[in-house]
């Protein structure tokens, strides 16, 4: 049986960041409510699920799940458990703000079952931090990776932002300098972007902000490539860089293609060819499974066609398309459509081919979506 | 035949000529003034939208007039816009008078002039009618001496109107039925009739617009068409109110229509005589002029397999536009198209523009150009509508090109930018006269390739909108062109290619590649755009490659956004075109029509 993944949404935050567009509130007091209404849901897809399908990854995104009690985790991590065939030893992702770890919590997190931490850091530069209204200093987001690696976290991820106004590429490299020198095994670094309805973009659309063009973006992001290379992270997707045998197997599912089940308000599963996504709002999503046990707002069956599409947009993004797999899968008909313009990006250095696997080079993830916009 | 009175109303683009047309159907009682709606003949929604007429119209009112009688009025609406004044003429010939709608504020302008001359060569009866009288702007005793001027009439003979207000709108009825004079053709004289304009309905064919000049038609007699001697049945013959209202028969002098199974619209040949078959006329009334395109440029489909319907939209329009010609193309860039002559920059537009409404054509055009003719050095001649039909430097002895007699009418401070703005556009001045001391009429010769691009709209901006312009060919000149090629990435592409004169051939090569850099996106990679003449370079520059493009996040509930934009981004990129490994958008095929000199 193929593995699959599991995700928990949690949508509460201490604060609202600026560039941000993924749900969540920052009422506190509503955490137990979620999580029993959450069971619910859990409930509801074990029912048709639990045996259907294996899990060995599990990954609390939010919104900030950092700001959920140790016990609160365990609670939802004991329910999973019960509810569907998972791994012995399942890869369990919890996301993080460095304002929000303490010593204690860390441990508790740990001892909870999480294997692997991914802290929400964006930069070491309090200038950066400000910029991007984080709730963390400077100061917090370094000893934040110590503290985790002292409560027995080896493997850790660190999300990071580039390109932000007056970000030159000298600041950028101390931070990925910082970022190296810590005990961190894989590395997000993602280019800021504008995502419509938040409130940098309005910033942005009134003259308050201006972003950097295109161009110094893509020399902050061959540096990025370059430097992390040098330093034995490799590039496994557009934004994601780690040491050997340490890439996101959670994410990877995603990428790879795999079914993905997942929880919580505006949450997006796939299985069985079919995409489906929960109500957005808190309050919405927790009168939904109230009333019919789950959450959805909205599905849609993936066809053949579409499903060819997204396997190579996902497999280019990622660690390559794997002409022979896709060909069983799919058959050979695209791929022969496309087979002058893959020679074309071969010849031109956007793609390396190994075997039966083409590869974007680090050139060619630049332009990845210019790329996919070509395929016939 | 001495209750009928046939007319048409001539006037400049803008001059209410469409809503006095509105009001005099609405006086007798045509159109009810529920029923009416503004620009009534307009029918087309393109007319109403841009406010022009495109294509004439004629319609049928009954008037009751102050000597108690009632007449039949037949009224025919003409295009205003100088490149549909083939239309004008062609009404003309159907009527005994015209109405010339002066506006009160504007005045005499180019088109007034022009048309009126047209009117007063086919020999009809003139009515000048001031229009917007009731404008706080409008000034009547000087627009009055400037028509008096012009028409060598008294002063009591212009009307004074506001459509606007339905001031004048009775006298111009009035005045219509004593001064134009009833249709002069003879009954009994064997059959003649004009067919001044037709139309294509799916269901019915080819529908003739006529005018019978002598002797009267019934339904099913034979009846034959001169210009291709073919035989039809007259099936329906009506006249033509808000919609056809068929009588079975057309009398001496009157103005209708006949439909007789033509499938073919061209076989209603625009200026063709019907008669009849049995005891017909010997020979047909003299015709027009046969309208010849002034432009021409390159229709393909965005998408080359739609070329098979092009092909068939094209087909079916031409029924309805009897003035655009067609002829396929093949363009190494763009594939197969067809290469079509229009009467005009609007009139290319508004094919361009009611293909793709009408027919859902998505097209390429490419940048008009006029006819030339080519003398080559073994002796040949030849004429091209298609830069890359020019022969290379070797073979060519000389070109001449198209000039034109233009009128361009102004107030008099704005001579000395005009006589600028000629120069620019090598025009060769011949003459002014004074219309009155405050406004001139300038007579220039242009080579017809400098003003059918943007020498209106230049015009219209250095002399603040005041001048007006009209034009017409008047024959061949020699010319020193020469042919500016554009390379992308080394490769030509005919479709950009064009003629200009060698005097402007530098500045036109850098302005283009300014713009081709504009409008074409950056690609995966570098993109080299030169302009050359032959084999020599005399312009470049360069699209840089696109260094970035992709979205940093992509997770669960990202995939089937990032699908879908996706998928939006490909279509977008299937509106452009393929050339080599370059992609082009449709509007840089036009980019020099928006260079601003």
């Amino acid at each position: 049986m193929q593995n699959s993944a599991l995700y928990i949404h949690v949508p509460f935050c201490a604060h609202k960041c600026i560039y941000c567009d993924f749900y969540s509130i920052i009422t506190p007091g509503k955490e137990n409510d979620f999580i029993a209404v959450l069971e619910q849901e859990i409930q509801y897809y074990s029912v048709l699920y639990g045996k259907s399908h294996h899990f060995d990854t599990i990954f609390f995104g939010g919104g900030t799940p950092s700001l959920l009690t140790p016990a609160q985790i365990e609670r939802i991590l004991t329910s999973l458990h019960s509810a569907f065939s998972i791994s012995s030893q399942p890869e369990i992702t919890l996301e993080s703000n460095p304002g929000t770890l303490s010593n204690e919590k860390l441990r508790g997190f740990r001892a909870a079952g999480v294997n692997r931490l991914s802290i929400g850091i964006q930069s070491f530069q309090e200038r950066d931090l400000e910029f991007l209204t984080r709730i963390h200093s400077a100061e917090q987001a370094g000893t934040a990776v110590l503290e985790a690696t002292r409560a027995g976290f080896d493997n850790i991820n660190i999300d990071l932002i580039f390109n932000l106004p007056g970000q030159t590429s000298d600041l950028w490299l101390e931070n990925l300098e910082t970022a190296v020198n810590l005990p961190v095994n894989h590395i997000s670094a993602y280019s800021l972007i504008l995502e419509h309805g938040t409130i940098l973009n309005k910033l942005v659309l009134d003259g308050k902000v201006t972003m950097q063009d295109t161009d110094y973006d893509a020399d902050l992001y061959e540096i990025t490539i370059e430097y992390l290379a040098r330093h034995g992270y490799t590039q496994y997707e557009v934004s994601n860089f780690c040491k050997p045998g340490f890439e996101c197997k959670h994410n990877n599912h995603y990428w790879h293609y795999d079914d993905y089940l997942s929880f919580g308000p505006s949450a997006h599963s796939f299985v069985h060819n079919t995409r489906w996504h929960n109500y957005t709002a808190l309050s919405q999503y927790h009168a939904a499974i109230l009333r019919v046990g789950h959450a959805q707002a909205g599905s849609e069956k993936i066809t053949p066609a579409m499903a060819a599409e997204e396997y190579i947009m996902l497999a280019l993004r990622s660690n390559g398309l794997d002409t022979h797999i896709f060909s069983q899968k799919f058959g050979a008909e695209l791929l022969n459509t496309n087979k002058a313009l893959f020679s074309q990006l071969l010849h031109e250095g956007f793609i390396s081919k190994q075997g039966d696997i083409l590869r974007l080079t680090p050139k060619g993830y630049a332009v990845c979506d210019e790329i996919l916009e070509r395929l016939q | 035949m001495n209750r009928i009175r046939n007319f048409c109303i001539i006037a400049h683009i803008d001059h209410g000529k469409s809503t006095i047309a509105d009001r005099l159907l609405e006086r007798t009682g045509t159109v009810s003034s529920r029923e009416l709606v503004s620009q009534m003949l307009d029918d087309m929604d393109l007319e109403r939208e841009r406010g022009i007429t495109i294509k004439s119209h004629a319609i049928q009112m009954k008037y009751k007039a102050s000597d108690g009688e009632e007449y039949t009025l037949n009224l025919i609406d003409t295009p205003g816009h100088v490149d549909f004044s083939y239309e004008v003429s062609r009404s003309l010939a159907a009527c005994e008078g015209a109405l010339l709608i002066v506006d009160a504020s504007q005045g005499v302008e180019a088109q007034t002039i022009s048309n009126l001359y047209l009117a007063i060569g086919a020999g009809l009866e003139i009515i000048p009618v001031l229009n917007k009288i009731d404008l706080p702007s409008a000034e009547v005793d000087r627009i009055k001496h400037q028509v008096i001027d012009l028409l060598g009439c008294k002063d009591e003979d212009i009307l004074l109107a506001s459509a606007k207000s339905g001031i004048g709108i009775d006298e111009i009825l009035e005045e219509v039925v004593k001064r134009i004079p009833p249709p002069s053709g003879d009954p009994d004289k064997p059959v003649q009739a004009l067919i001044f304009d037709s139309v294509f309905d799916s269901y019915r064919g080819a529908i003739a617009y006529i005018r019978i000049v002598n002797g009267s038609l019934k339904e099913k007699q034979k009846v034959r068409f001169f210009a291709h001697d073919k035989e039809y049945d007259a099936e329906e013959l009506g006249v033509l109110g808000m919609k056809r209202i068929r009588t079975g028969e057309l009398a001496c002098g009157d103005v209708g229509y006949i439909i007789a199974n033509i499938k073919d619209v061209h076989d209603t040949k625009v200026g063709d005589t019907i008669t009849l078959k049995k005891d017909g006329a010997p020979e047909a009334l003299p015709g027009y002029q046969e309208v010849k395109p002034m432009v021409y440029s390159g229709l393909f489909p965005t998408n080359t397999e739609d070329y098979e319907n092009l092909r068939d939209a094209l087909d079916k329009f031409r029924l309805n536009d009897s003035a655009l010609v067609y002829q396929p193309e093949t363009s190494a860039a763009l594939g197969f198209g067809f290469r079509c002559g229009f009467l005009g920059l609007l009139h290319m537009e508004i094919v361009q523009e009611r293909l793709y409404r009408e027919f859902n054509q998505s097209i390429i055009t490419t940048l008009p150009n006029v006819e030339y003719i080519v003398y080559k050095r073994n002796g040949t001649q030849m004429l091209i509508d298609n830069p890359a039909e020019m022969p290379g430097v070797g073979d060519l002895e000389r070109m001449e090109e198209p000039y034109v007699k233009a009128q361009i009418v102004t107030p008099s401070e704005y001579v000395g930018n005009i006589m600028k703005l000629a120069t620019d556009k090598r025009g060769v001045y011949r003459n002014t006269t004074y219309i009155d001391p405050t406004r001139a009429d300038l007579a220039y010769e242009f080579p017809l390739s400098e003003i059918i691009f943007d020498f209106y709209d230049k015009l219209k901006s250095t002399t603040r909108g005041y001048a007006s312009f009209d034009y017409e060919l008047i024959g061949y000149k020699e010319s020193d062109l020469v042919r500016l090629d554009i390379l992308l990435n080394g490769e030509t592409v005919d479709a950009l290619s064009m003629i200009v004169h060698r005097s402007k051939s530098y500045d036109w090569g850098r302005k283009v590649c300014e713009k081709l850099k504009e409008l074409i996106p950056k690609q995966l990679f570098e993109i080299s755009i030169q302009a050359a003449i032959g084999s020599k370079v005399i312009s470049k520059t360069v699209v840089k490659a696109m260094r970035k493009n992709v979205l940093a996040k992509c997770y669960g509930g990202d995939i089937s956004r990032k699908r879908k934009l996706l998928e939006k981004q490909k279509e977008g990129k299937r509106r452009m075109k393929q050339v080599g490994n370059v992609e082009i958008p449709q509007e840089a095929f036009l980019a020099v029509l928006q260079i601003d000199d």
